[in-house]
């Protein structure tokens, strides 16, 4: 039964081990995390390197000390010496406690205290140290509903895109954020690392990206039946290719008020990949929603609304948010 | 009622209807009858057989603490089982649903796959749940329960009624969860919960409510058993079990007991004020209205990641027992081991802010949690190179014992370089909630499923007299780390594919290949799991040939192993004098590892009792009427548990006596049960005179002499 409604990916098994190593130097890298392309994701992932340097000398040579202690001490195949009553050196004791001691000394110091600053959402120095004066970052202020985003542009006009995001690049974007009704987590795994999205509340984070290109945006916590499908493209431009596109948008008739963003708000699974943009939106629509949510707003569930989920999409159909 | 219930809601059955059993379903209902079919299998046999009496008598309503342990063990694995079918069903909704196409099942309403969210959401809620409290939890509190008296030289727990109690309100909560597949829905919010996500308005169905009181009842199983832990160790000890002289593993007990009687309240506070919040709408992580729903995170994982200590620590302390036997030497460094867990139980309370790096506090809180979570990894490094140099200058036998433990230290030692990983801040904003994490905990958790199967199979002829077969043993190992290896390396290359965590339609087709890979290991652990059945069976079929002694693996160290095996229900049939921390191999190595007690007194042993059972029973009723807003089931059954309690209480246990000439007879059967079998009893041979205390003179409180007297001899 189960084989009958499978797409015929079984065929890519074969070519598992060629996909490993193509995916290494390809642009449009399967390995989002080895293949930063924002200044964030690069320092993280720089520490990661250190990091995994440092831990793996440690745990790879007592792994082969493992295996070689098995080899050797092996009972019947006289190859070490048996000795039942060695059960303590002081010696070896004080290098047990001092190597991973000194290990976590170095880590403290070299990559937890260094990497916290470094990639502080809130501050994030690997940007902000050299941010030039004349490249003016952007602000981008984000809003996660029950299952969408919204990106609202407050220089350009106010304006707002949902579900795909557009920074031009080398630029320093620097987002507030917040969420209608539940939290989760807004990451794009090449330009910037996660930061949470809570309800009534406002988070910081910031990019800036090194390379034009297209990246995988995901709402990285589990935040209701919607979430696989919470997803948002972001788009790494050129700053004229950014401001022809901000024209464009700006341009738009649609726009959206407190009501209109009320219903948008509502319940519904981005399943056919929808990204409206609106020339306007209503000044202050962040700072209003927080001060609703902090007063009980909720946008609530319907109960079994995912349980079909063809059911669900001939509702959303018939309610014309198709 | 205090709140807005979306939906039916009656005085007589609260939220309970007929429409809330999903029989429509084309996988829950011909499960539904193949479970009822089984289970009425099951009543008619044991009727047929006529062994309701023999179950109840000897099982029901013991307060044997080997064999309330080995009921805990049997309802871990069951569970580990539930839980693995879970998995199962995981992997193969990502490997059907990946990518763009349209391959979903109209007939389970999915758009891809086989699951819809709806439904992927509670299996991957339950598996978390049930792994973590129900399987590993239990396993490891059952093991607890058997070696920890034999360790002290006890006859059983400080509080026998207790330890009964503790098991029967964990196979309520079992109950519990495995009724929320048939009756209503459980969670989605993962094992954790996620506030504000359970709050009524977002999840209004019942799942969040059978969340909450398996939960709790757990919770309250596991606490009242961390109690009774304590007291034993600290209160029971034979005489001349000084506390330089516990087994590792008894140390590691008392570490992980400690944790879990200060951690697991905290849980049920949490859990309790979810409930205020979904029962009596107030709002204490709600986003409105003044709520914190940080809080919620917070006092979760405060419990949480103790938690995750409390189970690894009895794991090391399993290891630690294997492989010096298997080495045929002490534990190398027993004082760095012993404060390495103390270490890690104390550490383990300051760094669950790690959990949550991402909620954006700040780079000083950051690098405060990240340096005390980094502190954890040095008493690990130490126990793992203690571990390795016990093996140095040994002579290691590769029993499949030994191998389990082997596998356990590998697996140890990756989720220890991905958690350091995980630790700093920097790395953690890429791969937090990612299947990184995901991968690293299950190198963590199976590496104590690794050191659970280890003390199984080495404690298994203590419990039950014979060796499990070791050939089938090896196999299952080696069929299982396949399948470990085929799972969970292309976890981890997917975490760097930026896949996150609890996505029932994985978007990106270049993960394919990987899942295709992870079903092919699924598809090898449903063997192991065959050739763990098999096992079972053809070491029961060959008992007769592997029947041992007292000492059964002719290499042992600690105290149990002085006992015979099969150990008789009174432990030892006189309390033994301990003179060295590995007594068995201390009376090995001095011959006379065979002397008996030249007499005999009288013991005193607590009586069965079907209270235990009873408030079970009655607590399973209160979880499933608090879940369906049945209010007058949860009253009555509530007035009930307190009435029975009342009444066990009034009258108390005094116990019975067993007179020194039945001991004497008993201890000879014993014996001889023993001496019929065809594994040679070590026979004593270099015991070269002196005094030697082997057995305590005075019945009294044995507790009460936990110094050596002087005349115990050091080991030369
Ligand atoms: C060297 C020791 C360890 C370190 C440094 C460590 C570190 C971490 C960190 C930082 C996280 C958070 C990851 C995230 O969500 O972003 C984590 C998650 C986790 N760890 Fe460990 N860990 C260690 C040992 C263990 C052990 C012994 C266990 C027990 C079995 C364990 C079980 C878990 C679990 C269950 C989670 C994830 C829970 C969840 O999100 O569902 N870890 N670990
Ligand atoms: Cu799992
Ligand atoms: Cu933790």
């Amino acid at each position: 039964m189960l084989k009958k409604a499978k797409p015929g990916h079984w065929r890519y098994l074969a070519l598992a081990p060629l996909l490993l190593l193509l995916n290494g130097c390809a642009k449009h890298s399967a390995w989002w995390i080895f293949n930063p392309q924002g200044v964030g994701a690069k320092a993280s992932y720089d520490y990661m390197m250190i990091d995994v340097v440092v831990m793996l000398s440690i745990v790879g040579i007592t792994a082969l000390l493992i295996v070689w202690f098995m080899w050797k001490y092996h009972k019947g195949k006289n190859r070490g010496s048996y000795d039942g009553k060695w059960e303590h050196s002081n010696k070896l004791e004080v290098a047990f406690w001092g190597i991973p001691i000194a290990a976590v000394a170095f880590l403290s110091w070299a990559v937890a205290v260094h990497g916290s600053f470094a990639v502080n959402p809130y501050n994030p120095t690997v940007i902000t140290q050299h941010m030039k004066p004349k490249g003016d970052p952007i602000d981008i202020d984000v809003i996660a509903t029950d299952w969408q985003w919204l990106f609202i542009y407050p220089q350009f006009h106010n304006m707002a895109v949902a579900n795909e995001l557009v920074v031009p690049a080398h630029t320093p974007v620097f987002f507030k954020l917040t969420s209608t009704a539940v939290t989760t987590d807004f990451f794009v795994p090449q330009l910037v690392g996660m930061i949470d999205v809570m309800p009534g509340m406002r988070t910081k984070d910031a990019l800036e990206s090194s390379h034009l290109g297209t990246y995988q945006g995901i709402a990285a916590d589990y935040c209701g039946a919607g979430m696989s499908w919470m997803l948002f493209k972001t788009h790494v431009v050129s700053m004229a290719d950014f401001q022809h596109w901000a024209k464009g948008v700006e341009s738009s008739p649609n726009t959206m008020d407190y009501a209109q963003f009320n219903r948008f708000a509502e319940p519904y699974i981005n399943v056919h990949n929808k990204t409206p943009v609106y020339g306007h939106v209503e000044k202050g629509l962040f700072n209003h929603l927080l001060l609703e949510v902090m007063n009980g707003k909720k946008w609530p569930l319907p109960m079994f609304m995912t349980e079909n989920m063809f059911h669900y999409l001939k509702l959303q159909a018939a309610e014309h948010r198709a | 009622m205090l709140v807005n219930l979306p939906g039916p809601w009656s005085p007589l059955l609260g939220r309970l209807a007929l429409s809330e059993i999903p029989y429509t379903n084309p996988i829950l209902a011909p499960l539904f009858v193949i479970i009822v079919l089984a289970g009425i299998a099951l009543v008619v046999g044991i009727t047929y057989y006529g062994k309701w009496g023999y179950l109840w008598k000897e099982w029901f309503t013991t307060v044997d603490h080997k064999k309330l342990g080995i009921m805990y063990i049997i309802l871990g694995l069951i569970m580990l089982f539930r839980g693995f079918i879970d998995g199962l069903m995981m992997r193969t909704q990502q490997m059907l649903a990946v990518g763009s196409g349209h391959n979903g099942m109209p007939l389970m309403g999915a758009i891809h796959g086989y699951l819809a969210p709806f439904h992927f959401g509670q299996i991957y809620s339950a598996h978390g749940l049930i792994m973590i409290l129900l399987a590993a939890t239990p396993l490891l509190v059952g093991i607890m329960n058997i070696i920890v008296p034999l360790q002290i030289g006890a006859r059983d727990m400080a509080y026998p009624y207790l330890n009964a109690l503790g098991l029967w309100i964990t196979a309520a909560a079992v109950f519990l969860i495995m009724i929320s597949l048939f009756v209503g829905d459980f969670s989605h919010n993962g094992w954790f919960g996620y506030a504000p996500i359970f709050e009524l308005a977002y999840s209004p169905g019942v799942g969040v409510d059978y969340w909450i009181w398996t939960l709790e009842l757990v919770a309250l199983g596991t606490t009242l058993g961390s109690i009774n832990f304590l007291a034993t160790v600290v209160k029971m000890r034979a005489p001349g079990v000084t506390w330089t002289r516990l087994p590792v593993f008894t140390w590691t007990a008392v570490s992980a007991n400690i944790i879990a009687l200060t951690s697991f309240p905290c849980l049920q506070v949490a859990l309790a004020l979810v409930g205020a919040d979904r029962y009596l709408g107030t709002h204490f992580f709600t986003a409105g209205f003044g709520g914190n729903l940080m809080l919620y995170t917070n006092l979760f994982w405060l419990w949480g990641h103790p938690e995750v200590y409390f189970v690894i620590l009895p794991a090391f302390g399993m290891i630690s027992e294997v492989i010096p036997t298997f080495s045929e030497k002490p534990i190398f460094g027993y004082i760095t081991m012993v404060l390495a867990s103390f270490a890690i139980a104390g550490v383990s309370w300051i760094v669950w802010l790690h959990h949550f790096f991402t909620m954006g506090m700040g780079p000083y809180v950051s690098t405060e949690f990240s340096v005390a979570t980094m502190l954890v990894g040095i008493p690990t490094g130490v126990k793992v190179f203690n571990w390795t140099f016990t093996m140095y200058r040994g002579r290691l036998t590769f029993s499949s014992a030994m191998i389990w433990s082997i596998g356990a230290l590998f697996l140890l030692l990756i989720g220890g370089l991905t958690g350091m990983m995980l630790s700093i801040p920097a790395i953690n904003y890429m791969v937090h909630n990612s299947v990184f994490v995901v991968a690293h905990f299950h190198m963590m958790l199976l590496c104590i499923v690794y050191a659970v199967f280890s003390a199984i199979i080495f404690w298994f002829p203590k419990v039950f007299g014979f060796k499990l077969n070791e050939a089938w043993g090896k196999i299952m190992f080696w069929l299982f780390s396949a399948g470990t290896f085929l799972v969970f390396f292309p976890m981890f290359m997917l975490g760097f594919m930026g896949e996150t965590r609890r996505l029932d339609w994985p978007f990106n087709l270049q993960w394919a290949p990987w899942f295709d890979i992870q079903e092919v290991g699924i598809a090898v652990y449903v063997l192991s799991v065959l050739a763990f059945l098999w096992l079972i069976y053809v070491s029961i079929r060959d008992r007769a040939e592997n029947r041992v002694g007292a000492d059964a693996w002719g290499t042992s160290r600690s105290l149990e192993w002085i006992t015979d095996s099969p150990v008789p229900f009174y432990n030892f049939a006189m309390v033994p004098h301990v003179n060295h921390r590995d007594e068995a191999a201390w009376r090995r190595e001095h011959g006379f590892s065979d002397k008996r007690p030249e007499k005999f007194a009288a013991i005193h042993m607590p009586n069965n009792t079907p209270v235990a059972i009873v408030i079970g029973a009655l607590t399973f009723v209160i979880g499933f009427g608090l879940t369906w807003r049945i209010w007058w089931l949860t009253v009555a059954a509530l007035v009930l548990t307190v009435l029975v309690m009342i009444y066990r209480s009034g009258k108390g246990d005094p116990g019975y006596i067993i007179t020194a000439e039945e001991m004497e007879k008993m201890d000879r059967e014993s014996r001889q049960k023993m001496d019929d079998g065809h594994a040679p009893l070590p026979k004593g041979g270099g015991y070269t005179g002196g005094t030697v205390t082997a057995y305590s003179a005075e019945v009294g409180d044995p507790g009460s002499q936990s110094t050596p007297p002087g005349n115990s001899r050091p080991l030369s």
